[in-house]
């Protein structure tokens, strides 16, 4: 991503970019297209992972000209793949960083084309905020590798190809020297594997799943980095998702910008709000609750590209994304609670006998998924202190043992 | 203040900050608590050869921004002032020279701007009456148009550095409209009030107009038209302040951490407890997001954006509530001796109260976007 000057110009590559987008890509009042075949759209027009090395079938481009590209899909209110988003924004960036040139060449091309879609295995029955605590295990044997334990809610894994598994290897190493982390594929029943969707809080089947491993067998290439090398992939993974969801790096990708509208500050729509406000005409506290997610809608955008900005330039480094993830995902769940206060007894009561799931009432149930999800706001105040400000640490009583002498989770987990 | 500074204005920063730490140290704030005035007219002339009064003023009269882009230099200077709540009318000064640059007459503008690029004379701003309401419907004086001549009567509040101002750029209403006016401070009819704030140098005073009789060469643009005009000023006043708002809250945080992390209580430092590493977390993220629409508010200033006024509110009730919220913090997170005259962290504290409630509260502004999608003035 350096050589800017044998690099075609952000100005061309906008220009160009825009004709393309203004006639290729649907808008979002059309149809839905298909995510892999609106994928296969970008990939074959050279627009896929615009950031991405070429070798590894990228556009050879930077940050920049990836923000350009979506900035217009933004304004043009046009459809992108966003279901892409994880394995776009955070597991192909992993593999970049960490994974060997045959393992690039490997599983790049076709996550950039859309044939082969990414999730991530990290979170476990028994625990998601302290990942390195995995108790999934990994035991090699000769060119294969065994794979035991169960992950736990786990987006998207009844329909992706492959999954990220964060697992132990070395059960006598400390806590985070005895991980590894290995590409787990999802598709066609493979033995050892069984998938179960999780039922979501509203009631349908969930998006989330929970995965089985029963002695999966796994050929050793699809182990990402040295084996018990796990935390750092781990971490760099961390790094990508943080600014996936706020938006920023080789995250920026239009998904949680969508829907704003030409030249609008996008992210939160505060339409809606203000609507069920004159609908109801409630006044006071309300226009306070109207007022802030106005200021989120403006503030939170501005705040992942001036991080974008800093990355760019070297006055920002490491952790900055758990800013925009903290305040993203803090400002997801106030609009979904004013939404709750505006809209009143009508968003949870409805006439008729059948469920009805398209109201406030519904969106509140799942309001705290974005605080949870992608790691808690507690663990990215964490991040912000530690990392970013260099507060000690907390105290912790796993590190410097080894992992099988750890206290673990008491009954039933 | 952006990532992106110029060489220019990064040298700028540089010597801004370098001259405040040496001329005016918190020590120097201190002092001046027991003054008058609350700034020393010397220094102040001082500032005035670094370029902190020629930002707004045309090239044609001596001034000239570093970039082009004269909102965005100045809250260069405003962001360093809030890190040490530095004293002198900066906000005032420039909020006038920038009117009189954007529409004032070139007579008005030789008349007032050498004096002010110099550091000589003050000129300050008086928007706001009795009511401390920074908005049009709240003018109440008038400005009566009488042949040749304009005739002020009402009285003007919480104008900055009121007593020690050679010029009053006065808003007032003729009929429906407003006007602005050009006020020798020693004009017949003139009286000032002078005052002190909680701030340990800032000093407010009220100017009151009675049959204030002035040629009409003395309105700025057009009488009953400034709507427009006093929007655009308040729009920089806003920026300004949040920028100062930046380095208040982004400097007093830095002071409490390293307090926290040498002050230690059951066997370690205060600041490794997570009751006060998850506010001090939220603290940054609200330090990045102030930075981020004051940047963007300076910017659509310079460029004309027609998104200004919505970023002005957004700023002011974005920066204005977090910065007075970290501020307390760090006065909690300081324990006892954060409530004493000993501790700086009150200087901070006297700042950023002043500047919430100056040119609108955050929930007045709040309750501009809460019924249009405008924002300010
Ligand atoms: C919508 C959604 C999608 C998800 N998608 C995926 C996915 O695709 N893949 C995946 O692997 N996981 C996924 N997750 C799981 C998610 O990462 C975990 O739920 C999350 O990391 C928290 O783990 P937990 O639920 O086990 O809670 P715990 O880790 O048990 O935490 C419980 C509470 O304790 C707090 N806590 C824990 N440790 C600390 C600490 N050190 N300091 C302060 N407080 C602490 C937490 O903040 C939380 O409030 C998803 C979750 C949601 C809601």
């Amino acid at each position: 991503m350096t050589g800017t000057t044998d690099i075609e110009s952000v100005e061309t590559f906008r220009a160009r970019s825009k004709a393309w987008i203004e006639a290729n890509l649907p808008l979002l009042s059309e149809p839905w297209v298909e995510t892999r075949e609106l994928q296969r759209l970008l990939f074959d027009n050279g627009y896929a992972g615009i950031s991405y090395p070429k070798e590894y079938g990228g556009a050879g481009l930077t940050i920049e000209h990836q923000k350009a590209f979506y900035d217009i899909v933004a304004e043009q209110d046009r459809q992108v793949p966003s279901e892409l988003m994880v394995s776009i924004g955070i597991i192909g960036p992993t593999i970049l960083d960490n994974g060997s040139q045959e393992l690039k060449q490997r599983f790049l091309p076709p996550l950039l084309r859309g044939d082969e879609v990414w999730m991530q295995l990290l979170s476990e029955p028994r625990g998601g905020s302290d990942m390195a605590g995995t108790t999934c295990r990994l035991k090699r044997d000769g060119d294969t590798y065994f794979l035991n334990g169960s992950k736990m809610w786990s987006s998207g894994a009844y329909h992706a190809d492959y999954g990220l598994c964060l697992c132990r290897s070395d059960w006598d190493a400390p806590k985070h020297r005895g991980l590894s982390t290995i590409a787990v594929p999802l598709q066609g029943n493979p033995p050892g594997l069984t998938i179960e969707r999780t039922r979501a809080v509203s009631g349908e089947a969930g998006h989330f799943c929970e995965e089985f491993f029963d002695d999966m067998p796994l050929p050793a290439d699809n182990l990402i980095g040295e084996e018990n090398a796990g935390w750092s992939v781990a971490q760099s993974l961390l790094f990508h998702e943080r600014n996936a969801v706020g938006g920023i790096g080789m995250g920026y990708l239009g998904g949680w910008r969508r829907g704003g509208g030409a030249g609008a500050f996008t992210g939160i729509d505060v339409g809606p709000l203000r609507e069920a406000a004159e609908r109801r005409g409630v006044g006071g506290a309300v226009g306070t609750m109207i007022a802030d997610a106005v200021i989120s809608s403006v503030v939170d955008p501005l705040t992942s590209d001036r991080i974008t900005l800093g990355l760019q330039l070297g006055t920002h480094k490491g952790h900055r994304g758990s800013l925009s993830k903290l305040q993203s995902s803090l400002s997801l769940h106030g609009v979904a609670r004013a939404a709750l206060a505006i809209e009143g007894a009508a968003a949870l009561v409805w006439d008729g006998d059948d469920v009805q799931l398209d109201n406030a009432g519904t969106s509140w149930l799942a309001a705290r998924g974005s605080t949870i999800a992608g790691g808690t706001s507690e663990m990215q105040r964490n991040t912000i202190s530690e990392r970013l400000l260099g507060l000690p640490r907390e105290p912790a009583f796993d590190r410097d043992i080894p992992f099988n002498e750890v206290l673990r989770n008491l009954g039933k987990f | 203040m952006r990532l992106d500074l110029t060489e220019d204005q990064e040298f700028f920063r540089a010597t801004t900050r370098k001259f405040l730490e040496s001329e005016v140290p918190l020590a120097t704030v201190r002092s001046l608590y027991d003054t008058v005035d609350g700034f020393d007219r010397t220094w102040w002339q001082q500032a005035a050869e670094l370029g902190w009064t020629s930002l707004f003023v045309p090239e044609s009269l001596g001034g000239g921004s570093l970039s082009g882009a004269p909102a965005t230099d100045a809250v260069i200077v405003a962001e360093e002032m809030g890190r040490l709540v530095s004293p002198g009318p900066f906000l005032a000064v420039n909020v006038v020279a920038a009117a009189l640059a954007w529409f004032g007459s070139d007579a008005q503008q030789a008349q007032v701007l050498a004096g002010v690029l110099s550091g000589e004379s003050i000129a300050t701003w008086a928007f706001a009456e009795l009511d401390g309401r920074w908005d049009a419907a709240s003018v109440v004086t008038t400005a009566g148009l009488d042949g040749d001549s304009v005739v002020l009567d009402g009285v003007k509040a919480y104008v900055e550095a009121a007593g020690v101002a050679d010029w009053f750029l006065v808003t007032a209403r003729t009929g429906e409209g407003l006007t602005q006016v050009l006020v020798p401070a020693d004009a017949p009819g003139v009286t000032v009030t002078r005052g002190r704030s909680i701030d340990m140098t800032r000093r407010f005073g009220k100017v009151a107009l009675s049959q204030v009789r002035l040629p009409a060469s003395a309105i700025v643009g057009k009488a009953g038209t400034a709507g427009p005009a006093v929007e655009r000023q308040l729009h920089l006043a806003l920026a300004l302040q949040s920028a100062e708002m930046v380095g208040v809250a982004e400097r007093t945080l830095e002071f409490t951490l390293e307090y926290g992390r040498e002050r230690f209580a059951f066997g370690r430092p205060i600041v490794s407890y997570q009751a006060l590493k998850h506010r001090i977390a939220d603290m940054a993220v609200t330090i990045e997001g102030s930075k981020a629409v004051t940047d963007a508010l300076a910017t659509a200033i310079d460029t004309d954006d027609p998104k200004v006024a919505l970023l002005a509110s957004v700023a002011k009730a974005y920066v204005g509530e977090h910065c007075l919220d970290i501020v307390d913090d760090c006065v909690q997170i300081t324990g006892g001796i954060g409530v004493t005259w000993e501790h700086d962290v009150h200087l901070y504290n006297r700042r950023a109260a002043v500047d919430r409630a100056m040119y609108g509260s955050p929930e007045e502004h709040k309750a501009l976007l809460a019924t249009n999608t405008e924002g300010a003035a």
